[in-house]
């Protein structure tokens, strides 16, 4: 234990903490990081094992509700349309998501100008995108620039793009017939070997733990070398409260180690980084006579206008073996055919669409996604019917802030530290409804001129909360945001949030290119701005 | 150890515990009901029943744990002899204990060699990418079109699709 405070600490060792920390410790500050998570050693991941879809149901189930580890924190999401999915570990919840990459679009920063409705973002795409190539770099991104459906110039991906595979390839085909738009998906996976790791194998199981190392997560591309700079990283370490003194600034965290003895760990600037629930969570249990709301609250926003991204699927079933089992997860094309607002459609904004892999025989048995049950004899043509022989579009809808839409703490339920739960009050809105029944349509329709002889629908997925953004916003009034433009608390001016709780609108695309580049973002301007900031005596 | 819903096996220190010892005679005989039930020989294939014997059963239990006291549960003796019913009342009453019932059949069933390799299907392979080939999409031209129609984003400072550059 240092007896010094961190010159930074971070709660969380995720996305955005492993980028904050690489960033703060190349430029010399002491960075300490609590995770309550674990090191992960990719022989644990089960992908390339026969048990793969058994215990990608359980033990590496994508919801720490049905995990139920002990290091997972549950989520009352009984008021929940949507479940929250997330991984606490060094890395965290990039060990089990996707690995699809596509920036946020110049309009997703503007909606309240071009929509009017929601709000501005108070940056542009074009401050945002420097720090896209960079993140694109670290972590080492596949895909092929070009792409009309964003703005031109700056750099390319800096490693080619991943295979279309036999579906990909058909619906290419598909909407270059129908006059629309497709393009090789960014994936933060590699398709030739990168700062030491191995390329992408197509196993199809990335939600599970990439084997190889070929998906990025910062336990690979980021902790390692902050690390090496002096990085402290302490696992097994679940934030309790953060403290403050009288000056309002914060000088630490409270934390329970796996025995559940209590330590506090003291710092000059805390950054938050532990996803748009966790990091709420956190705000809210700091509570004290001065912030009886929890800290950096003044504007009664923390935990408010959470947005999931409500995800629709959409599988088409083709005569031919595809071995749609195999490929990245990570996605092989997307789609902003339909992304920007059209109001005849009766809603506003639009979805970005992924066609992605179909997994094994047990999921053509029993589908997570759309799909039924079929038994007696017939199971065997069903199975042979869905086995290999599927494209499947998921269609990320933008999510409108709604301030009924959020976290608080429960009343009852505690993790296995007994600090209380997050509860979860979501509702997907009329918007969203409307959205994604227009996207299913069309995204059947690709499907069908492809070749697709039969197309299955969930239209709006439980198990899909894996965008968790929002519950901090960022603005440049403190009366309506928490943090300021560069993830600065209004409040509290040395403790800053990394995560996606800072968003002020979702888009429609998987965010977490976006989420990291905002880090890196925000770390920069630590960097730029150390000798004005104001820190505990 | 034994307990209303029957004998648990005894496990000699230091060897792991075997699931199916959880599973008395009456239950094993339901299970296998139920397995020809949901997944009969037909089409080419075998029967579950067939299939998901002592060795299949044992891997799903071992991969997934969880499972053995709803299994136990799913397939008491109170639930009868006909697998339909069963399977119709804890569909109904427990969805837990026929959620696990059916993974168990279904995991047993689809990890077995022989099933596997008249679905055609290897598991999830380790391929070899060749990232330095032109890709088929380009070659076959497929995003010329698409450039073609030039940008389809929305630029912020017009409200409308953005210009060609």
């Amino acid at each position: 234990m240092a007896t010094e405070p961190a010159d930074v600490l971070i709660i969380g060792a995720g996305a955005t903490g492993g980028v904050v920390a690489l960033r703060l410790a190349e430029a010399g500050f002491r960075v300490v990081c609590l995770e309550q998570g674990d090191w992960h050693d990719r022989s644990e991941y089960r992908g390339a094992e026969l048990d793969w879809e058994l215990t990608m149901r359980k033990q590496w189930a994508t919801s720490p509700n049905v995990r139920d580890q002990p290091q997972d924190y549950p989520i009352d999401e009984t008021d929940g349309e949507i479940s929250p999915l997330m991984y606490s570990a060094v890395g965290g919840s990039m060990l089990i998501f996707a690995g699809a990459w596509p920036r946020m679009l110049p309009s997703d920063f503007r909606v309240r100008s071009l929509d009017g409705i929601a709000d501005d973002w108070p940056l542009t795409y074009e401050e945002l995108r420097p720090y896209y190539e960079r993140t694109d770099r670290q972590f080492g991104v596949s895909g092929m620039g070009g792409d009309p459906a964003y703005p031109q110039g700056g750099e390319d991906p800096p490693l080619p793009p991943l295979p279309l595979g036999a579906g990909g390839l058909k619906v290419a085909r598909a909407h270059t017939k129908l006059g629309w738009h497709w393009w090789p998906e960014p994936n933060s996976i590699l398709s030739v070997e990168y700062d030491g790791r191995h390329p992408c194998v197509q196993r199809g199981t990335c939600q599970q733990g990439c084997g190889e190392g070929a998906k990025a997560s910062t336990d690979l591309t980021h902790w390692p070398k902050a690390i090496g700079l002096g990085a402290r990283l302490v696992t097994g370490a679940r934030v309790r409260r953060l403290e403050t003194n009288d000056a309002g600034l914060v000088t630490g965290a409270i934390w329970r180690d796996r025995e559940g003895a209590e330590h506090f760990e003291s710092a000059r600037v805390v950054i938050l980084a532990a996803n748009a629930i966790g990091t709420a969570r956190l705000l809210l249990l700091s509570t004290s006579a001065s912030h009886p709301d929890g800290l950096a609250n003044s504007s009664g926003l923390v935990g408010k206008r959470l947005m999931m991204h409500p995800f629709a699927n959409v599988g088409g079933l083709f005569d031919e073996d595809l071995e749609s089992w195999q490929g990245q997860f990570g996605c092989s094309i997307e789609s902003f055919e339909f992304y920007e607002t059209d109001e005849r459609r009766g809603f506003v904004r639009g979805a970005k669409w992924g066609l992605a892999p179909t997994f094994g025989p047990i999921n053509a048995a029993l589908p997570s996604r759309a799909g039924s049950l079929v038994w007696g004899p017939e199971h065997h043509l069903h199975v042979r019917a869905h086995l290999g022989r599927g494209a499947n579009w998921g269609l990320f809808g933008e999510d409108l802030p709604d301030e009924a839409n959020q976290v608080v703490l429960s009343p009852t339920l505690t993790d296995s530290s007994g600090i209380p739960a997050p509860e979860l009050h979501y509702r997907v809105s009329e918007n969203s409804r409307r959205l994604l029944d227009f996207h299913i349509e069309k995204a059947s329709q690709s499907l069908l001129e492809a070749g697709a002889y039969k197309v299955e629908v969930d239209q709006l997925m439980r198990y899909s909360g894996w965008h968790l953004l929002g519950t901090a916003r960022m603005g440049d009034d403190p009366k309506t945001s928490v943090v300021d433009r560069w993830n600065r608390s209004h409040d509290v001016p040395n403790l800053y949030v990394a995560d996606g709780s800072c968003f002020v609108t979702s888009g429609g695309v998987n965010p977490t290119s976006s989420i990291a580049a905002l880090a890196l973002r925000a770390a920069d301007h630590m960097v730029e701005t150390r000798f004005n900031q104001q820190v505990p005596v | 150890m034994s307990g209303p819903g029957g004998t648990v096996g005894r496990t000699a220190p230091g060897v792991a515990p075997d699931p199916l010892d959880t599973l008395d005679a009456a239950r094993r005989a339901a299970f296998t009901a139920v397995a020809g039930h949901l997944i009969p020989a037909a089409h080419g294939m075998p029967s579950a029943a067939d299939v998901v014997g002592d060795t299949r059963l044992r891997f799903v239990l071992r991969a997934r744990p969880d499972l053995v006291e709803p299994l136990r549960a799913a397939l008491r003796v109170e639930l009868g002899d006909d697998p339909a019913e069963r399977l119709l009342t804890l569909e109904r009453d427990e969805p837990d204990h026929h959620a696990a019932l059916v993974l168990a059949v279904v995991g047993g069933y689809y990890t077995d060699a022989d099933v596997r390799e008249r679905l055609n299907y290897p598991g999830q392979e380790a391929k070899t990418l060749y990232s330095w080939k032109v890709p088929d999409f380009i070659e076959e031209g497929l995003t010329d079109p698409v450039l073609a129609r030039g940008p389809i984003w929305r630029d912020p400072a017009t409200g409308r699709r953005a210009a060609r550059p």
